[in-house]
């Protein structure tokens, strides 16, 4: 049974084309992807996706539980701050990625992606012998309701949210007399915010963004361009860049393994090995030289041999170009600048091993 | 969409044309497609049976092929589609053929294939 947001109907009215995503009946495009994908770099979007996990964890033992999921440092989370981190297995496989917030002392909102909830819910009872701790999951009472783009905290401003949280970190706050979860996140590359409401009030919340963000340029925006956005910003997807047999390391994620976290926590082990000696693959973002798109699955090779797959490709509709993510083997002479092959319908294409993001971030991260 | 087109039902569509056949993919497709971002068309001579694929289109989500609706040689291809394959998109565009073939199939070869009608009825 195909699952369907409280905004499902707003979608359809909009004209928008509906499919089937991770199980839920969304939004892929509501007038072109490229269109779409312009206007959030540009100006300001609005996604419905709702179809994502919240999961809530408090408890006496709410930090060191946590601790024990994921190879970032928790501890160092101060209240209202979030930290982008993965649920790894004993052998440092991910079975999701996920951001946490701390909301208070011993209370934590996880985000997670909607087709891991339940195996994440599964692995977190399976750890949670021990721990003073409860997991509940809210994904079925709330919607979220991205707003990203050069323009999106203009909007909030002029909704009379003066004091939006700084980047990766989450507030409550006011909007149109609802009370809503504000965080400073996204998954576009772009500036802008994730606002998490009860469902009785996201359709609400839906139309008076939409019409208070005309002023702005404002535009619903699908997964199609979701999908594009992120790509450029050489952003993980689960399921296509990570799964439960890839480390964090392997997916170029080191950046966010604490290095020296004196608890122990799944996959520990191996992932404190990779980062000594690096995994068996790496990912790399390619830039396809000949005209061709590189999509997932294909294959990647490195004079006449097989040396990896891609895992997400398509165009770049800000570059230009065609653009790719490809997990190869870590070898020296597959780094940034070499020329590889992506084997497409049975021709090779070449195609060069760039720098990621593929489209500078304009987040606060940068700024 | 022109009343004389016969079409599959992989949304492909074959216009006789004097001599020849005009090949392409329907209004339909192309819609469902979104934006087209990549056309590769096989070089004049080449010959193709009946449901071979002679094409590949790529949307900005996908990969598609073209299967041939009836067999033939490949006497043209639309070049200004390979090179600004955005120009399907545009409503305003009316070249949307991708090959002209000559053929020389029997009527057995059209047999499976929907008229005007029955293709619109198929897609609704």
């Amino acid at each position: 049974m195909t699952k369907q947001t409280f905004l499902h109907d707003k979608h359809v009215a909009l004209g928008a084309r509906m499919v089937d995503f991770a199980g839920w009946h969304m939004p892929v495009q509501y007038s072109s992807i490229i269109e779409e994908h312009k206007t959030v770099r540009e100006s300001i979007g609005i996604f419905d996706v709702s179809h994502m996990g919240e999961i809530i964890v408090f408890g006496e033992d709410a930090l060191p539980f946590l601790n024990k999921l994921v190879p970032q440092d928790v501890t160092k989370l101060v209240d209202l701050k979030a930290v982008y981190c993965q649920l790894t297995n004993k052998t440092g496989g991910i079975i999701d990625d996920l951001i946490i917030y701390k909301l208070e002392d011993k209370k934590y909102l996880i985000i997670a992606n909607a087709s891991r909830i339940d195996e994440d819910l599964n692995w977190m009872v399976r750890n949670k012998c021990g721990f003073d701790v409860t997991i509940v999951n809210e994904s079925h009472n709330y919607s979220l309701l991205a707003v990203q783009g050069p323009k999106a905290c203009d909007l909030m401003k002029s909704l009379g949210l003066t004091d939006l949280p700084e980047f990766f970190h989450i507030k409550r706050g006011e909007l149109f007399n609802i009370n809503v979860w504000i965080s400073r996140t996204g998954y576009t590359g772009e500036d802008g915010v994730e606002i998490l409401v009860r469902n009785e009030f996201s359709e609400y919340l839906w139309d008076k963004l939409l019409e208070a963000g005309k002023e702005f340029g404002i535009k619903p925006i699908g997964l199609g361009a979701r999908d594009t956005l992120r790509l450029e910003a050489a952003l993980h997807l689960y399921g296509n860049d990570l799964d439960e047999d890839t480390t964090p390391i392997e997916a170029g994620l080191a950046w966010s393994v604490a290095k020296n976290k004196t608890e122990d926590y799944n996959g520990k082990a191996k992932i404190l090995e990779q980062l000594e000696n690096g995994g068996s693959k790496k990912l790399v973002g390619l830039k396809m030289l000949d005209k061709g798109i590189a999509r997932h699955g294909y294959d990647v090779y490195f004079n006449n041999e097989k040396v990896g797959v891609v895992t997400s490709g398509g165009i770049s509709p800000i570059r230009g170009d065609n653009i790719a993510l490809a997990y190869v083997k870590n070898l020296d002479n597959l780094a940034v600048g070499s020329t590889i092959q992506v084997l497409i319908r049975d021709k090779f294409y070449n195609a060069e091993i760039i720098k990621r993001p593929f489209v500078a971030k304009r987040n606060k991260e940068n700024k | 969409m022109n009343e004389s087109m016969l079409c599959t039902k992989t949304h492909e569509y074959v216009l006789e044309q004097g001599d020849k056949y005009e090949v392409g993919i329907t209004d339909y497709a192309i819609e469902q497609l979104g934006d087209i971002v990549f056309i590769e068309l096989p070089e004049v001579g080449a010959e193709f049976c009946k449901n071979e694929v002679f094409a590949t289109i790529e949307s900005v989500k996908a990969a598609s092929e073209i299967y041939m609706p009836i067999s033939g040689k490949i006497v043209e291809i639309n070049e200004e589609i390979v090179d600004s394959p955005e120009l399907l998109n545009d409503e305003s565009y009316e070249n949307k053929w991708f090959v002209k073939i000559e053929s020389s199939a029997d009527q057995v070869e059209f047999a499976d294939l929907l008229d005007y009608s029955d293709y619109k009825e198929e897609i609704e």
